[in-house]
């Protein structure tokens, strides 16, 4: 079975779904949720079994698709994420009936993730400029609605406005840099446009300009500095499963496309020589931009008392972190490839940051606030939340024996590998700076006494899918094999 | 079945306890005592079978770092698992007497059993980083059951000062974990010996010596050796099965341990070893003259225990692993044995542990009378008990290895006889000096049936077959009348003068000041934390609040707010000045890859 039935499989399921919500009301939420989740699991289990490209290319549809393992890698973390994401909305219904008025029904929030699962899927495949532009449009426009979900809500409609012209202007420049790349080289398909580029000479400042603006679009997407500063305001506006979503799914796909645009650009470069080529700037570059983004990240976090707000600086800090690794795309010691460690520490991401955001949906549906605080005493009102929550903020902060601690010992390592000091001096101030806020939680949590006594109710589906994940976090942590298993 | 189930067994006790059966105190220390017994099994299971495994490729970089976490089940670890076990098994059903009334049960036996999970990582971890981990979880279990009752602030310090104290020599283990990765790109013991082997030491001699010393930092802190001992003492606010279990047998033990798992980085360098051979025999001399003054029946006990360790990290320090092995495994049943029959004295005197409010209590409590004389016997080392064995084969090899060190650990055989015989004086005999001795009781089956068995062991454990049997390792010593004569001398002449000082006394009859206040460590200790370190702190502090707070994070969030407000002012609205800044950024980053080389 050719690679692309499963995005075919997955836009199938929504609009199954889409009928399934106007015929069959009596469904509700949950039943919505349940076989979006359902759907999405068979095709993950689907997913080993797919085929690359045949041997001698016959459709059209491989000079748009690629189909290599870590497409594959990244279609099962955009499936994984959709999954959780659909169970935290089930969660986070209530809430959002609160500023939805009469007649607004939830449906759609419930099936958006799934068409913007199959958006996230083609961008992990995608190798041809136009079919980037186009997943990536398809994801995007996904997001927009999500963010913007609670109509009655002034904050997500701020979020979703500032979302929507921001996004906007972002596309526009890819869709600038898109032009000025086939200006120069005249072809669309990455692998080309990879060969061209390295036979063409005395073009650097062009292919630089292309770059950069190219840059600029990803770097939007990923959170990256001077492209971050949408990210807190549209987290806290945002329904919590959707900042959960833009936070792995999003930033997951945008590294993916970045990572093999940067592939193309830098050939079989090799490490930085300081030769001044283009390819020895575009490393030089991306190191300043990941410096910058996790000094930024980090830093910022510091002061933050609101829950979202405080991930999404902690976001910021982690794509610094991946950015680093890419920019480090030789490693020489090491055996594994840059694109290697994105994935790992992309993979490690995922379950640390859906557990955090999946406890403060559960807290925030019994409390009707984000702020660090309504976290106070959490350890004795729910011990179980707090125990993940302890897990996972442990493995944002990287601590030995999580899965956090591999992601970010790799990218310390590969920076190492290319002798990086002064990036590697950030990242150890960026890593430390994370200890303090990450602490915040844990101190508000264990130390501070509750505000309110009450026991918070946990579900059982819900309950079996934190157990899950907070156990994915340590046992993925104890051994490396099973990530890079999936990986190679 | 696998050792790999030694440490899963102790885990899945804690995962229920703490998860699933916390409300119920009974519940948990069923799960807890079935667990540690099931430990034991698998223990004696395993006994014939010699492997190593590596479970897991924890961390792999390439040619740079490996670490597994992998377990070595050889003698060692072994003859090692069955004290832990067994011990451990004794401590669990005694508590479950002990603690029958204690509100928080659950907790202290999910305690218990974090602490043999970690105590067994320490075990059969097959390399320095695992052993690490598992060390700092000991610290970790050790630090919850001293501050068990941290309602009562004495316990509460205590309980910090442990954890303090370990601390400090873990950072030396650290660092020396770290050197050895440096020096040698290995951190498991198998690849450290391989390199030992291969004749790369000659060229850093130096480095390996520093090392070998900055691991037995960490020795020195576990294992309550002096500069660092002071912690030891204090802890025995803890309950008294914990203090048998964890300040006596086993846990401070472990640095012993480590210190024989890397022999071979002692045995190939001899500053190092001469180094912990003297620290060893100071703590020993140095406890046994602190042991003759407390009058707190835990802390003699506390003193004896460190004076023991004392005598091992000697005997490791001389270059004889085995003498230390043999003598921490005898050691772990009658220093169990003596510290259960203190908590039963405790607990029938109503948590009086003033041996001078005592007294009497060997026609009362006559089974643990004859226990804990059984237990004192062995510890002064009388003759055929398990203790002579152990502590025969360490002044034979101080002996020949170093005479300043066998006059030393001959002093310190008298000054045991001593204190010991003044502690089995002052409270078994005589008349009962308050009202709770009076009307002590011999205490429940369920307490005197480890004290039994510990008896039993306490006896007959030294005996070469006894020791085969249970793993444990033997030195390769031989009979040695100058040795059996001196230590017979020492022992009869302490024990002797013990005796008649004390019978029939009903107060210290002499207190010397400076070792009833043992040496003024502690005020020392005060004295430069509050001049010294608190000075540094201060400074420290100062220059936090003016660079870190004030410039960088301070700056950075006032940079932000500051360009918010600018913006703000010139234009209406936020998401005008984000798009602002977004073109300032495309400026920025297209100046900077394009024009910028």
């Amino acid at each position: 079975m050719p690679a692309y039935i499963l995005e075919l499989i997955v836009v199938g399921l929504g609009l199954i779904l889409l009928l399934l919500e106007s015929f069959l009301p009596r469904l509700g939420a949950k039943g919505l949720a349940a076989i979006g989740s359902v759907g999405l699991l068979v095709v993950l289990f689907l997913l080993p079994s797919v085929t690359g490209a045949p041997s001698e290319s016959t459709g059209i549809i491989w000079k748009f698709y690629s189909a290599d393992s870590l497409a594959l890698f990244y279609k099962g973390l955009a499936l994984i994420t959709t999954i959780l994401v659909l169970m935290m909305s089930v969660v986070y219904v209530p809430v959002m009936q609160r500023y939805l008025g009469t007649g607004g029904g939830v449906g759609e929030y419930l099936i958006l993730p799934v068409f913007t699962c199959a958006g996230l899927m083609w961008m992990a495949s995608a190798n041809d400029l136009t079919s980037i532009f186009v997943s990536l449009e398809v994801v995007t426009i996904g997001f927009y609605i999500m963010v913007a979900y609670m109509r009655r809500n002034v904050g997500s409609l701020e979020a979703g406005v500032k979302y929507l012209i921001l996004g906007a202007v972002s596309t526009g420049f890819l869709v600038y840099g898109i032009a000025f790349l086939f200006g120069v080289t005249g072809q669309t398909n990455l692998d080309v446009i990879s060969t061209v580029l390295g036979l063409l000479e005395g073009q650097d400042k062009i292919i630089l300009f292309s770059f950069a603006l190219l840059l600029v679009a990803f770097g939007f997407k990923v959170a990256a500095v001077p492209f971050q500063m949408w990210v807190p305001d549209v987290y806290q506006g945002a329904p919590t499963p959707t900042a959960a979503f833009l936070s792995v799914g999003s930033k997951a796909a945008g590294f993916i496309v970045l990572s093999r645009i940067v592939d193309a650009f830098l050939g079989d470069h090799g490490v930085q020589t300081g030769d001044g080529s283009y390819q020895d700037q575009i490393q030089r570059v991306l190191l300043v931009v990941a410096g910058a983004t996790i000094l930024f990240g980090s830093l910022a976090a510091i002061p933050q008392t609101n829950f979202k707000r405080l991930m999404a600086y902690s976001s910021i800090s982690h794509a610094g972190f991946i950015l680093l690794a890419l920019a480090c795309a030789y490693p020489v010691r090491m055996d594994m490839a840059s694109g290697e460690v994105v994935a790992f520490y992309l993979a490690a991401y995922l379950p640390m940051t859906m557990a955090a955001f999946f406890v403060l949906c559960i807290v925030r549906s019994s409390r009707g606030e984000e702020e660090i605080s309504v976290l106070d005493g959490l350890g004795k009102r729910s011990p179980f939340l707090a125990f993940v929550l302890l897990v996972s903020v442990m493995g944002l902060a990287g601590i030995p024996l999580t899965v956090g601690f591999l992601g970010k010992l790799y990218v310390f390592q590969a920076a190492l590998d290319q002798g990086h000091f002064v990036l590697l001096a950030i990242a150890t101030l960026g890593a430390a700076a994370g200890f303090y806020y990450y602490f915040k939680v844990v101190r508000s949590m264990y130390w501070n006494a509750p505000s309110d006594q009450d026991a918070i109710a946990v579900g059982t589906g819900s309950r079996v899918l934190l157990a899950l994940l907070a156990a994915a976090i340590i046992f993925l942590g104890l051994n490396q094999g099973i990530i890079l298993g999936f990986l190679r | 079945m696998s050792p790999a189930l030694l440490l899963l067994l102790p885990l899945l006790s804690v995962v229920v306890i703490f998860f699933g059966t916390k409300w119920s105190g009974t519940l948990s220390a069923l799960v807890s005592v079935a667990s540690v017994a099931g430990s034991l099994g698998v223990t004696l299971a395993l006994f014939s079978t010699d492997s190593s495994m590596v479970a897991m490729n924890w961390i792999a970089l390439g040619d740079v770092l490996q670490v597994d976490i992998g377990l070595r089940w050889d003698r060692l670890a072994r003859g090692m698992m069955f004290v832990v076990t067994l011990v451990g098994t004794l401590v669990h059903v005694f508590s479950l007497a002990y603690m029958r009334e204690d509100e928080a049960k659950a907790r202290y036996f999910g305690c218990l059993s974090l602490f043999m999970f970690s105590m067994t990582g320490i075990v059969l971890a097959d390399n320095l980083v695992m052993m690490f981990i598992f060390w700092e979880l000991v610290g970790v279990s050790s630090y919850l059951l001293i501050g068990h009752w941290f309602t009562k602030a004495s316990a509460a310090d205590a309980a910090k000062k442990a954890f303090i104290t370990n601390r400090i020599g873990d950072f030396g283990f650290l660092i020396g974990i770290l050197m050895l990765f440096g020096l040698t790109g290995t951190v498991s013991f198998t690849g450290l010996e391989n390199w030992l082997a291969g004749g790369h030491a000659g060229a850093s001699a130096g480095l390996l010596t520093a090392a070998a010393l900055c691991l037995f930092c960490g020795a020195v802190g576990k294992s309550a050796q002096a500069p660092l001992h002071v912690w030891l003492p204090d802890a025995m606010e803890g309950p008294t099965p914990v203090s048998a279990l964890i300040h006596a047998a086993t846990m401070v033990a472990a640095g012993v341990f480590m210190l024989v798992r890397v022999g071979f980085l002692i045995e190939a360098s001899e500053t190092a070893g001469l180094v912990i051979a003297w620290v060893g025999g100071f703590t020993a001399l140095l406890a046994a003259l602190m042991a003759t003054q407390q009058d707190d029946i835990k802390k003699i006990l506390a003193y004896s225990t460190l004076s023991q360790l004392g005598y091992m990290v000697m005997v490791v320090g001389l270059g004889s692993g085995e003498a230390a092995m043999f003598h921490l495994y005898t050691h772990a049943f009658f220093k169990a044995l003596l510290f259960l029959g203190a908590g039963a004295i405790i607990y029938a005197c109503h948590h009086e542990q003033n041996i001078w409010k005592m007294g009497g209590l060997k026609t009362r409590m006559p089974i643990t009378f004859a226990a804990f004389g059984i237990g004192t016997l062995a510890l002064i080392a009388f003759p055929f008990t398990s203790g002579f064995f152990s502590k025969e084969a360490i002044l034979d090899i101080a002996l020949h290895e170093n005479k300043l060190l066998f006059l030393i650990a001959a002093g310190v055989a008298f000054l045991t006889a001593f204190y010991m015989s003044r502690l089995l004086v002052v409270t078994f005999l005589g008349a009962p000096r308050s009202e709770h001795a009076g009307h002590a009781k011999e205490v429940s089956v369920i307490m005197f049936v480890p004290l039994l068995i510990l008896a039993f062991l306490s006896v007959v454990a030294g005996y070469k077959p006894v020791a085969e049997l249970l793993q444990a390792q033997l030195p390769d010593v031989h009979w040695n009348w100058f040795v059996f004569f001196v230590s017979l001398a020492t022992m009869l002449a302490g024990a002797g003068l013990g005796f008649l000082r004390y019978l029939d006394k009903r107060s210290e009859p002499k207190v010397i000041p400076v070792l009833a206040n043992k040496f003024y460590f502690d005020e020392a200790y005060g004295w430069a934390v509050r001049n010294l370190q608190d000075g540094l702190a201060w400074v420290v502090r100062g220059l936090d609040a003016l660079f870190i707070d004030g410039l960088a994070v301070g700056g950075i969030t006032r940079l932000t707010e500051g360009v918010g407000c600018l913006f703000r002012r010139v234009i209406t609205g936020n998401l005008q000045a984000y798009s602002y800044l977004f073109g300032v950024g495309v400026f920025v980053l297209i100046y900077f890859t394009v024009f910028l080389r």
